[in-house]
This record gives structure tokens, C-alpha cells and sequence, in this order.
């Protein structure tokens, strides 16, 4: 991965109504389908950037958009387009503009995981055909993503004598930013450790608030070459460093989860992303982290140095990742509480914290974002700056 | 668990590759877990596969396994997705003394406590026509 160095921006941001595309799908109403939601969030990201159409040289797709329909129905013709996740798309976009290939790339995404009843656990779950782990035990009854975080940390807290009680403190905390968000599905529904440690198993050690929502909706960003980034708006959110590790070894049988928790590719990714940032753990105002689940939290807190290893439990419990907390995280409620847009989500929270202007839940003065993702031991983080 | 062989289930969802296949005629035909074992550095694998992972070596003979291990983590399932498994139900991950993890159901007595490094050995487990290899406490 190559340096960036503020060579790209996000300039545009924007999504559907989550709130009210929840209400109406738990309604039996369709509001649009899967291309509809990222056809909407990419109007309300043009919207947001200022740009016109014509402006757009380039095209990312969401893992679930069909590239070509998606480019036909916003009538782009473009000189780079790809399919990719959250942070592979952000990366993409960051090397097509560093190679030239193109200047103002729109990133479009839309999911109706909940309208269409995409299974997450059980013998259809997805994702099965990347990741051999997510069908090859289903004959022993290990069927869901949710077992595979279920059975990591049930490891993890007899090693390091990490409480129930301590995971606990990460849906709270991000139910608790989400009581500051408009836009999250679970505002005006808090919830207490009590409630947390009331609530019944999934997959015990997992509760059921340990696992992110299913809902419908898109998110559009756009991101431009710094120098025009810096022509279209006074706020641009500079890509300041991107990196990525793969534990790719005994990864069917769970190996790289069970023994080290992913921590050494995480290790890499900090190195890299810190370096080429000219930070450390220590600059970073806002944490963000891809939360299928939330026991990857505590999991980066310790891969990405912001707490000893073993160490986790107690920043949980002591230094805190809520709004007041050492290091704000998941700000917006992220998956498990603001809405599950598969990362997506959270490069617009990152945006917005860095714009200012996030109302009672801004960390006041952020200057830097660390966005980390860890599917499957894929290990992956951008540092945002600005 | 239920211990009894459940003679009008199946396994569910096994990949069935072209590795896969002899893992469970092998269990079905002797009752012991087989492995492949590279011919060149002596690595077990698993899952089955084409070249060994450690010198990708094509070598390999299937060898039969002591069926012992030790518990590495465990999971209750407090929902049910499949016939064969009605909540609850636990999913253990087992270290196996000749080195792969292999993920299983813990059958017959539950430990107190922490289930993590308790001893098991492989009990072959009949569902319908196969054997599903299932692990239980070395008491
Ligand atoms: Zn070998």
C-alpha cells in the first residue's frame, strides 16, 4: 500500500433515512430497493458536496450493487469504476485518484438485507463463498458469523479475566452516543448495564445487544483529488493514511481468532497506518470500528495499542469509550445501535466529527480519525484528517 | 446433546469437495478420524486440500488420528437453525494433539466450570447412513 499523504479528500457525504426506512420495512412497506438506496444517499452526497453529476469520473459499488445497473440508472460514464466493501472502496478510490485514473470518485451502497431477510446465521448465511469458516462447520451446528465472535471471545475473556460485565460497557456506551443522533435507529431507547446483563443469549457468551441491527438503507461518499477537493468545499476530511494485514493461515479452523485474536495483523495495520500518518495512538480524537459485533472493540483496543493487551477490560471499565470516555468510539452508535451499513456508516461519522458540527455528540476539536475494520482477520484501518 | 443415533437425520450442509470426500468415507468405513498427512514434512491438514500448507508438497497419505484433544473455547447456541440441532446446543473448538483445530459438539457430561484445556477424545457419532466425529470428556 502506498503512502498517501493527503493526496485525496472526502467532500461529499450522504445517506437515506434510516429512522424512517426502519419504520417502514418493519411496516411491510418497501421504500426501494437495493440500487434505490444507494441511488438516493448518492443524491444526498452530490447535495452535500455541491457538485453536479457531470462531475463524477469515477464509480465504486457497494459488495451487493450490480456495477454496471448502478452506473446506468445514475447515467455515469466514467474513467474508473470497481465493486467493494466500505474500506476496500475507500481504498480503491484512493488509488485511482493517486494513479491518475480518475478525480472525483463517487462510492455508492445500498443494502435491503432487512426487507429481503439475508441470513446472517443458519444454512444459507452469506458470505460463505469468501470465507470457507462460515459453512465448513455447519454440520456440527456452527452456522452464524455471531458463534465464530461467540467462540473468540469466550477464549479471550478466560485468558485475560475480561467480565461479561466489560463487553457490556461497549453496546451501553453506543447506545448512549446514539441518544445524541438523529439518525440512529435506537434514539430514544437507552440502555443500562442491568439491561445489558439481562438480556438473553444468542450465542452464549454473546447477548442479544452484542449483535449489530439489521436494517435497510444506503450511503453515498465522495471523495476528490486534494487539490480539487480543497476547490469544492473548505471542509475537506483528508485520507490521511490507509493500511491493511490478512491472516489468511489456518483461517478455517479458526486459528488466527482463537489464539491471537487477530492481534498480529492489527499490530502491522498500526504500524503502517500510524507511520504513514506521523501519529500514534495517542493523536487519535475518535475511534471507529466495524462492529458486526460488539466484541471487536475491545479486541482492536488492544491490537491498535490503545490499551496494554489484556488490558481491554479495564479501558472498558475505567477509561471508557463513550462520548466523555478517553477515546470516543463508535460515536454514532455504529452497527450496533445508529444503523448496520456494513462500514459504510462509520466514514460518515468520521466526516462529520472532523467537519464539526456533530450537535451534543462532536468530540470537541477531533483532528483525527481511526476507522478499523477486522472481517474474517482482514485487518484494515484508514486514518482520517483535517 | 442428544446421545442417541438419530437414524432418520442427516448431517447438515457438509462441503463435500473433492478433498472432503474421503474424510468422511474414511470415519464412515473405520469409525476413526483420518487426516491427510503431508509425505514430505509430515504435517497434518485440515481442512482437506491439495497441497500441504507448511511446504506445498502435493504428498500425502490419510492417516488415522489418536482422536485426542483438548477444548480450546465453547459456545451455546440459544437458537436453533438446523433439524438436527434444537436449542441449546454447545460448539466446541478442539486443539487435536497432532495440531489442527477442529470445530465439534461436546457430547455426554459437561464440565463445571470452564470448559478451555479440558481433555477430550472423538466419538464417533452415527446420523442416519454417516458418522459425524463428536468429542466427549477423558474422564
Ligand atoms: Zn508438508
Amino acid at each position: 500500500m502506498s503512502r498517501t499523504n493527503r493526496k485525496a479528500a472526502v467532500v461529499g457525504v450522504g445517506h437515506t433515512d434510516w429512522v424512517g426506512d426502519w419504520a417502514r420495512v418493519r411496516a411491510g412497506e418497501n421504500p426501494t430497493d437495493i440500487n434505490g438506496y444507494a441511488a438516493f444517499a448518492f443524491i444526498d452526497a452530490l447535495k452535500d458536496a455541491g457538485l453536479k453529476r457531470d462531475d463524477i469520473d469515477g464509480l465504486i459499488c457497494g459488495p451487493w450493487n450490480p456495477y454496471e445497473r448502478m452506473g446506468e440508472l445514475l447515467k455515469l460514464n466514467v474513467r474508473w469504476g470497481d465493486n467493494a466493501d466500505a474500506v476496500l472502496a475507500v481504498l480503491s478510490a484512493v488509488q485511482a485518484i493517486e494513479t491518475g485514473m480518475a478525480e472525483v470518485v463517487a462510492l455508492v451502497y445500498g443494502n435491503d438485507q432487512r426487507s429481503v431477510g439475508t441470513q446472517y446465521g443458519g444454512p444459507q448465511a452469506m458470505g460463505g463463498d469468501a470465507f470457507l469458516s462460515y459453512v465448513y462447520h455447519a454440520p456440527w451446528g456452527l452456522t452464524s458469523q455471531g458463534a465464530l465472535y461467540a467462540l473468540m471471545f469466550q477464549r479471550f475473556r478466560a485468558l485475560y479475566g475480561f467480565e461479561e460485565s466489560d463487553l457490556g460497557h461497549v453496546a451501553v456506551a453506543q447506545r448512549a452516543s446514539a441518544q445524541h443522533n438523529p439518525n440512529a435507529i435506537m434514539q430514544g431507547r437507552p440502555i443500562s448495564l442491568e439491561d445489558y446483563l439481562g438480556s438473553r443469549y444468542i450465542c452464549e457468551p454473546l447477548h442479544l445487544f452484542d449483535y449489530c441491527l439489521i436494517n435497510d438503507g444506503g450511503v453515498a461518499l465522495i471523495i476528490a483529488e486534494a487539490e480539487r477537493a480543497r476547490a469544492i468545499t473548505d471542509r475537506p476530511v483528508y485520507i490521511d493514511a490507509v493500511g491493511r494485514y490478512d491472516l489468511n493461515e489456518n483461517a478455517t479452523t479458526l486459528e488466527p481468532r482463537l489464539t491471537e485474536f487477530y492481534r498480529p495483523a492489527q499490530q502491522k495495520v498500526a504500524e503502517q497506518v500510524f507511520n504513514r500518518a506521523g501519529i500514534g495512538p495517542d493523536d487519535v480524537d475518535v475511534f471507529q470500528v466495524y462492529d458486526s459485533f460488539s466484541v471487536h472493540v475491545p479486541l482492536a483496543l488492544e491490537g491498535y495499542g490503545y490499551c496494554p493487551v489484556g488490558g481491554a477490560g479495564k479501558f472498558l471499565r475505567e477509561s471508557g469509550i463513550g462520548l466523555d470516555g478517553k477515546l470516543p468510539t463508535n460515536t454514532s452508535g455504529g452497527h450496533l445501535s445508529e444503523t448496520y451499513m456494513q462500514g459504510w456508516n462509520h466514514q460518515v461519522e468520521a466526516v462529520r466529527q472532523l467537519r464539526g458540527g456533530c450537535g451534543s455528540r462532536q468530540v470537541e476539536g477531533a483532528r483525527y480519525v481511526h476507522y478499523s475494520s477486522d472481517v474474517a482477520g482482514k485487518a484494515m484501518s484508514i486514518i482520517y484528517g483535517n | 446433546m442428544a446421545m442417541t443415533s438419530e437414524t432418520s437425520q442427516t448431517i447438515p450442509n457438509r462441503v463435500l469437495g473433492l478433498y472432503d470426500k474421503p474424510f468422511w468415507q474414511l470415519l464412515a468405513e473405520t469409525r476413526a478420524l483420518h487426516l491427510q498427512r503431508c509425505g514430505s514434512c509430515g504435517a497434518f491438514r485440515y481442512p482437506p486440500g491439495p497441497v500441504c500448507h507448511e511446504c506445498l508438497s502435493p504428498d500425502y497419505a490419510w492417516t488415522a488420528v489418536s482422536g485426542g484433544g483438548s477444548i480450546m473455547s465453547w459456545v451455546i447456541f440459544h437458537r436453533q437453525y438446523l433439524d438436527l440441532y434444537p436449542a441449546p446446543y454447545n460448539v466446541v473448538a478442539v486443539r487435536l494433539d497432532e495440531g489442527p483445530i477442529i470445530i465439534s459438539n461436546l457430547t455426554g457430561a459437561e464440565p463445571e466450570g470452564s470448559w478451555i484445556d479440558r481433555r477430550v477424545e472423538m466419538v464417533p457419532v452415527p446420523i442416519g447412513a454417516e458418522i459425524l466425529p463428536r468429542f466427549a470428556l477423558v474422564r
